[in-house]
């Protein structure tokens, strides 16, 4: 068991893609860290330069203490789950799980011992003698996590591992591999692009784009104080409503006008974002979450705005509901359009949704599609980040 | 955590495929039937024959019926033990097993050889990315384009100076003529393998290489296995091919105790007096023997899927 560090680690391909510039970061011993990001920005290539499977080329990288750049895959010791497996298809499951124990030319009956209890950690007992073909595809998974646990490495790292699963079976693999984790005490880092994996699952979350490490942080904090505009619309489902206002100052409140309309900033709001009073006669990037906004009968304390529905999803408990209100939403660099594909329709892309809001599922009966309705805001919620830089207005 | 996933499987043999119960009918399908008991009849037609003149007494091919008129093992006893006395052949002994034997040696080892080094050659190729792959791969592409017989005369050449250095590999050695056969394949075998290698996925060999494995040990315990089902069949293919290869061994090889098979047996039907087809088809037929055993033991090897369950795509 180990810490793994990261020092101003570079990765050039031949081809001329910086895919990790400069990175920084460090995994504490025993840690769960999830590397999570959109697609292209570089997780698996930091991943695998973990592994010793990708050649590093700046910096320094540390497993344990020990600098590992020119060190093969074997001497560092870790262990690693592919997103497809990697099973050998050749070799009964029992043979896949001890295969890395036999290279290490283990006594035989030590192997068996362990080969065993990876089984009974793993739910595998019943399926040793089969080959990966007849295996289901949670099967197989486990088994690719049963070799990884036997060797007891000083890491784990996983590359995906459950996106190849169906979103029931992954759930419930998520709090399997949490448990694991934790019941092991193995420094793991744990890659993906599901965000809900990443908050659900890590106990640091580092968020990168196109390269770049945006911010490492508990899920909460990732959450509650977004490092950057990148951060803010990547963390949270529904993603955080992230419309331009114009911001003025009079010396005593902050206003914020979202189109012809305007709000007024609360104390509360300006002490968690001070600069927003700096920023008086300024176009920023406002942030709210979905469930920062209510419909105004229920909050009439709060100041309202005016949008127009024109769309609901039924969750069960709560809906979603989509509105359009006249300001110009922003979208992240480096977020693409996958996060609301479905929103899409032909046509409409004028015309889309810019205001995500969450109601109590009884609430949404009350609305008609094609309405102005009134939204109150919580301004002691919002968030605020320079449109240029993208940094907080902290 | 598995209890909902036991349930499923239990519940899985209900939905076995119910197969078989449309069986095509004879009637409506007679013409195939035909189609494939003439293609048999043709395949089959010349074995048979050899298999009629390898056991009849009468040794004149023009006497040869498909069914001989007297069975016997005559011709069997001439190619194995020959009277030297009634031989006609010059050489007055037949020495075939030893050419069987010759056979055997050179078809082997050229096939194991030709396994063994492509599928090396064809892992670094598909594995490595290295100076001079593309153009390495280009040339041996190219060089395999060329017949070897074209080249029948500087082969003739290398292996008349090499034997001047090492006797034991230049002209009318089995040796010299192993080599001669390995360079001839080689391209195409590389290019083959090199194929299917490219479709076992490379995460196959990282996550060996992270369990810790060395390069070799990813090649002899997870590559090579996976890849049985073509080298058996590169291996039985370049077997038959060396084992009837008349050409270059007619080149390369001079002394009676070294020929091949087909040199050897060439001997009773090149001459004058073509009453020796006898033991000719004889000779054949035993030489059929060895394809045989070697085919039925790798034929349990060629089995495809061997891949599958490794990844999920
Ligand atoms: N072998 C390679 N050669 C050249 N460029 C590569 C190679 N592998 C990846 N890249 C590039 O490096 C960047 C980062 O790739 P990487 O695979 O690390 O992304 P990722 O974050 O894992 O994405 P995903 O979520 O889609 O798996 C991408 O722009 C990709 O095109
Ligand atoms: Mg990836």
């Amino acid at each position: 068991m180990a810490e793994v560090v990261f020092t101003d680690v570079d990765k050039f391909y031949e081809n001329g893609v910086h895919a990790v510039q400069d990175l920084n970061l460090e995994i504490r011993d025993g840690e769960f860290l999830v590397l999570v990001g959109p697609s292209g920005c570089g997780k698996t290539t930091a991943l695998r330069m973990v592994a010793g499977l990708e050649e590093i080329s700046g910096g320094t990288m540390s497993i344990g203490g020990r600098v590992v750049n020119k060190l093969s895959p074997k001497e560092r010791d870790v262990a690693m789950v592919f997103q497809n497996y990697a099973l050998y298809p050749h070799l009964s499951v029992a043979d896949n799980i001890a295969f890395g124990l036999r290279l290490r030319k283990e006594p035989r009956k030590m192997i068996e011992e362990r080969v065993a209890w990876a089984a009974k950690m793993l739910d595998l007992t019943p399926y040793l003698a089969r080959r990966p073909k007849e295996l289901s595809g949670g099967q197989r998974q486990r088994v690719a996590m049963g070799r990884a646990i036997v060797r007891q490495p000083q890491a784990f790292l996983m590359d995906e591992p459950l996106s190849n699963l169906d979103a029931k079976l992954r759930v419930q693999m998520r709090a399997d591999i949490s448990k694991l984790q934790r019941d092991l005490g193995t420094t793991t880092i744990y890659v993906t692009h599901d965000q809900v994996e990443a908050m659900t699952m890590g106990d640091r979350v580092a968020v990168m784009s196109a390269g770049l490490l945006q911010q490492v942080d508990t899920p909460q904090r990732l959450y509650d104080q977004p490092a950057n505009l990148f951060v803010a619309g990547f963390i949270g489902t529904p993603p955080m409503n992230l419309i331009e206002a114009d911001i003025s100052f009079d010396g005593l409140a902050v206003t914020i006008s979202i189109g012809a309309q305007t709000l007024t900033v609360v104390d509360a709001g300006l002490k968690r974002y001070p600069r927003l009073r700096a920023a008086g006669g300024r176009r920023v990037v406002i942030g709210l979450r979905a469930g920062d906004l209510h419909l105004a009968d229920h909050r009439p304390e709060l100041p309202s705005v005016t949008a127009r529905l024109e769309l609901v999803e039924a969750l069960g408990s709560e809906s979603i509901a989509y509105f359009r209100i006249d300001a110009m939403a922003i979208r992240p660099e480096g977020l693409d359009e996958e996060v609301d594909d479905e929103l899409l329709g032909e046509g409409v892309t004028a015309a889309r949704p810019n205001l995500v809001v969450s109601i109590p599922a009884e609430s949404a009966y009350g609305l008609r599609l094609d309405t102005d309705v009134r939204l109150a805001v919580d301004t002691a919620k919002l968030h605020a980040f320079d449109p240029a830089t993208g940094e907080p207005l902290r | 955590m598995t209890t909902h996933e036991q349930a499923f499987e239990r519940a899985e043999p209900q939905a076995v495929e119910r197969r078989g119960l449309h069986r095509p009918s004879l009637s409506g399908d007679w013409w195939r039937h035909l189609i494939a008991l003439a293609a048999c009849f043709i395949a089959v037609f010349p074995v048979l024959y050899v298999a009629s003149a390898a056991f009849n007494a009468d040794q004149s091919l023009g006497g040869t019926n498909l069914i001989p008129r007297s069975l016997s093992l005559e011709n069997f006893r001439e190619l194995l033990s020959p009277d030297p006395a009634k031989s006609q052949l010059q050489s007055s002994t037949s020495h075939y097993l030893r050419w069987l034997g010759n056979s055997l040696i050179v078809a082997l080892t050229t096939s194991v050889l030709t396994v063994l080094l492509g599928a090396l050659a064809a892992y670094a190729f598909s594995r490595f990315r290295f100076r001079g792959r593309r153009l390495g791969l280009l040339s041996l592409l190219l060089i395999q384009m060329f017949p070897q017989l074209l080249a029948l005369v500087a082969i003739y050449l290398i292996l008349l100076r090499t034997g001047d250095v090492f006797p034991f590999m230049g002209l009318d050695t089995r040796t010299g003529l192993i080599l001669v056969y390995l360079g001839g394949v080689m391209g195409v075998n590389t290019w083959l393998l090199k194929g299917f290698f490219d479709t076992i996925p490379s995460e196959l060999d990282e996550s060996a290489r992270v369990d810790g494995a060395t390069p070799a040990q990813v090649f002899w315990g997870v590559v090579l296995p996976l890849a049985l089902p073509i080298l058996s069949v590169i291996g039985i293919l370049s077997f038959v091919g060396t084992f009837n290869e008349y050409v270059l061994a007619s080149a390369l090889l001079q002394s009676n105790e070294n020929f091949t098979l087909p040199l050897g047996l060439r001997g009773y039907i090149d001459k004058q007096y073509t009453e020796h087809w006898g033991p000719f088809a004889a000779g054949v037929l035993l030489a059929g023997v060895p394809i045989m055993v070697i085919f039925m033991s790798l034929q349990r090897f060629i089995v495809s899927g061997l891949t599958q369950g490794s990844v999920k795509g």
